[in-house]
């Protein structure tokens, strides 16, 4: 009596002419991620940001990009990472960042905009932009953040894509996974994931302090989405953030 | 050869040798050194090419120029004094017993080899190790080896190359030097002269009585000296190790890339001197001697200590480019720190880090592209001073700090610089304010949060916070952090919440 892999070989020879390999399921690459740390956002991410690609967040002022992108770098730091912040704006606060929990002596921050007394002037976002292609092209981080957010959008649409292309080819090369935050969405399809931030909802305590933020996600783009296993992923997330005041309080 | 064993070193010409060692260019062309007061200069050393070219020691400058082709330098006493220490430090790889020797405008040492066979092989193995290795650092020496001490130094004065001297033999491996060898005082060397007594050999042919009976008893020493027979008591000299090379341009140099061209050079000889010691450079210290009497200082230390000196230079380059000499650049000297060199354990599941040395090379770039102090790794204060940090540089070693508990917390953006915003008040609390042309009703405001220190000083502040959620004219809201500054009574935008 033929075993059932003699069988599965004599009718996919049967069949090869016109369904190659019809009862071998399709090699399925599995994308490695890299967990934010908000289970709800991981979820809306099936698993976290993509290694190895670029992730934005586009969203006005007070839509949680900065407490996201802390967030997944206080749990890349914590596993003895090294990580690297490019701020345009200057705008990076380590009391925040600590705060959330991530290794200040593990970062690299990089604040554009500086007096440069220099033949070469460049603006914030060509530093920015200079910084990031270094830091891609040093590779050994385990995440960079590209900070955006104070970069007007008509300046920021002028990017060329040629450098979101070069970005993304040294972010997969490097294994180091890339978050741009913004205001809105500018590597248009060197980005794997695009998520689309509100503004925050806040929650107030007794009507005196500030209790905590929500923030809603939306995911407007996943290159490498899994297939459709039957289970309705949902298109956005809500997340909520407390303030310093609030979880020590509850602490 | 048993018993005792000296190496004689001699490195003639060496105000020449001293200056062409960083000039490798001027070796294949006739080069001669000019010394004294400058409108009486004259040639004091030359190259092998510009005695072929007619060029002699004694020439004027006038007499010089007028030989075709021949390039004029300067002595320099500080490249000598530094080129000395470093064919000194050659010599002390082989012996740490060395005896200066040198005379007039050469350079000689006498090495103790005695009882070193073991360790170098027999004696005309280590004279040619001893020789390869001053040509390593630049340097053409003559080699002699003999169990006479005085036997050794006279042949390598005298006789270029290499020679062993065997032992007993002395004599006549010494027997057809002149007698201008001995350095006699000029009577002495006039009677010699009428007597005809021309070579060493001569002289050790003479008695030793009726030699001592019509000079004195120095005739003696002489007659020894001749024979290869004299005997010495060896006095060492201590090297003093000092990782340092020292350059003195011929003419000012105001392009940064011509300078790092010297530079590479100085960095190869000063990292091959350290790797000899099973080292590596720690960090090296820049002095730039500039036009109009100034110093020009830079510094380099890499994250580990490395021998990679194309690393070195590319680091080099960059502070050079950042932070560049004011003026013309006299002369350049290179100091070198050695530390152990680097050992890191690679494990298969240690997470990834940046490589140390390319990330000093990002890391220099990173602060070329926007400032010196804008790139680091933030370090909080210990104060309650909001906004109290410092940048310190990134060190890949850093990577095992404290876990902090994870927190899904509220970040602020800070606005730098603090803007002074116009507000409108509702009683105490805030009800309106502009902001860069905008204006912004509050919706909410919770506060005020007071703090205050440092009131025993000039730095001292006292604030109070207000968490305020705003509406623009185009209903956006926007949650921010104002301050008023109570010292002053300003209303500032200190940071967003995002």
């Amino acid at each position: 009596m033929p075993t059932a892999a003699a069988l599965r070989l004599q009718i996919e020879r049967s069949l090869e002419a016109r369904f190659p390999a019809a009862l071998t399921p399709a090699p399925r690459t599995i994308r490695e991620t890299a967990p934010t740390g908000i289970a709800v956002v991981d979820e809306l991410l099936e698993g976290g940001f993509p290694v190895g690609a670029i992730s934005e967040i586009a969203g006005p002022a007070c839509s949680g990009r900065t407490s996201l992108a802390l967030a997944f770098l206080a749990g890349r730091t914590a596993e003895e990472r090294f990580c690297a912040w490019v701020d345009a704006e200057d705008a990076f606060d380590p009391e925040s960042a600590a705060a959330i929990g991530v290794r200040l002596s593990q970062l690299l921050w990089v604040r554009c905009g500086g007096a440069k007394k220099s033949a070469k002037s460049w603006t914030r976002l060509e530093q920015s932009l200079k910084a990031t292609d270094l830091l891609l092209q040093a590779g050994g981080f385990a995440a960079i953040v590209l900070d955006l957010s104070g970069i007007d959008p008509a300046e920021g649409m002028r990017i060329p894509l040629a450098t979101w292309f070069r970005f993304r080819q040294a972010a997969e090369r490097t294994r180091c996974p890339l978050v741009a935050l913004a205001r809105a969405s500018y590597a248009q399809s060197s980005a794997a994931v695009v998520l689309d931030a509100e503004p925050m909802r806040a929650e107030v305590l007794g009507g005196t302090v500030l209790h905590a933020g929500a923030f809603r996600l939306r995911r407007r783009r996943q290159r490498f989405q899994q297939p459709w296993n039957g289970a309705r992923k949902p298109p956005a997330s809500t997340w909520t953030a407390g303030t310093q005041w609030t979880v020590e309080r509850s602490a | 050869m048993n018993g005792e064993l000296y190496l004689a070193i001699h490195a003639a010409e060496f105000p020449a040798q001293a200056l062409l060692r960083l000039r490798p260019e001027l070796r294949s062309q006739p080069v001669a050194v000019l010394d004294g007061p400058a409108l009486q200069q004259t040639v004091c050393a030359l190259n092998r090419k510009a005695r072929s070219c007619g060029a002699a020691h004694g020439m004027t400058r006038l007499e010089a120029e007028a030989v075709a082709g021949l390039q004029l330098i300067p002595r320099s006493l500080a490249e000598e004094a530094q080129a000395r220490a470093i064919l000194l430090e050659c010599a002390a790889q082989f012996s740490p017993r060395i005896e200066e020797t040198s005379r007039g405008t050469a350079c000689s040492f006498v090495l103790d080899g005695t009882g070193s066979e073991r360790l170098f092989g027999p004696v005309d193995a280590m004279a040619e190790k001893v020789r390869r290795a001053a040509a390593n650092a630049g340097f053409r020496i003559s080699v002699a080896a003999s169990a006479n001490f005085h036997a050794a130094r006279l042949k390598a004065a005298f006789s270029p190359g290499m020679t062993i001297l065997p032992r007993g033999e002395e004599s006549r491996a010494l027997e057809k030097l002149q007698l201008s060898a001995l350095n006699l005082g000029a009577e002495q060397a006039e009677t010699f002269s009428m007597w005809g007594i021309r070579t060493l050999g001569q002289l050790a042919a003479l008695p030793e009585d009726s030699l001592v009976a019509r000079f004195g008893p120095e005739a003696s020493l002489w007659r020894a000296l001749a024979a290869g027979a004299a005997a010495h008591s060896f006095q060492p000299i201590e090297p003093v190790v000092a990782l340092r090379e020292f350059c003195e341009f011929d003419s000012p140099i105001e392009e940064i890339d011509s300078l790092l061209f010297i530079a590479a050079r100085m960095i190869d000889a000063l990292v091959a001197r350290v790797a000899q010691r099973a080292l590596a450079v720690a960090s090296l210290a820049i002095e730039m001697n500039l036009e109009g009497n100034q110093r020009h200082h830079l510094s380099l230390r890499p994250a580990v200590p490395t021998i990679d000196r194309k690393f070195l230079l590319k680091l080099l380059h960059l502070e050079a480019a950042a932070h560049p000499p004011q003026a013309a650049v006299l002369s350049l000297a290179i100091e070198a720190d050695a530390g152990p060199t680097s050992k890191v354990q690679l494990g298969l599941f240690a997470p990834q880090t940046p490589e140390p040395s390319s990330l000093d090379v990002t890391l220099a770039r990173l602060r070329a592209i926007v400032g010196d102090d804008r790139v680091g790794a933030p370090e909080l204060e210990d104060t309650h001073r909001p906004q109290s940090f410092q940048l310190r540089a990134l060190h890949t070693a850093d990577s095992k700090g404290t876990t902090a508990k994870q927190e899904v917390r509220i970040a602020l953006r800070r606005v730098r610089p603090l803007r002074t915003v116009h507000m409108a008040l509702n009683g105490a609390r805030p009800a309106a304010f502009h902001d860069e042309g905008k204006r912004y009703s509050v919706a909410s405001a919770y506060g005020p949060w007071r703090s205050s220190g440092c009131w025993w000083s000039q730095d001292a502040w006292d604030s109070e916070e207000w968490d305020v959620l705003t509406t623009d004219v185009s209903g956006a809201t926007l949650g921010c952090l104002l301050v008023r500054d109570r010292l002053h009574n300003a209303w500032r935008l200190e940071a967003y919440f995002d």
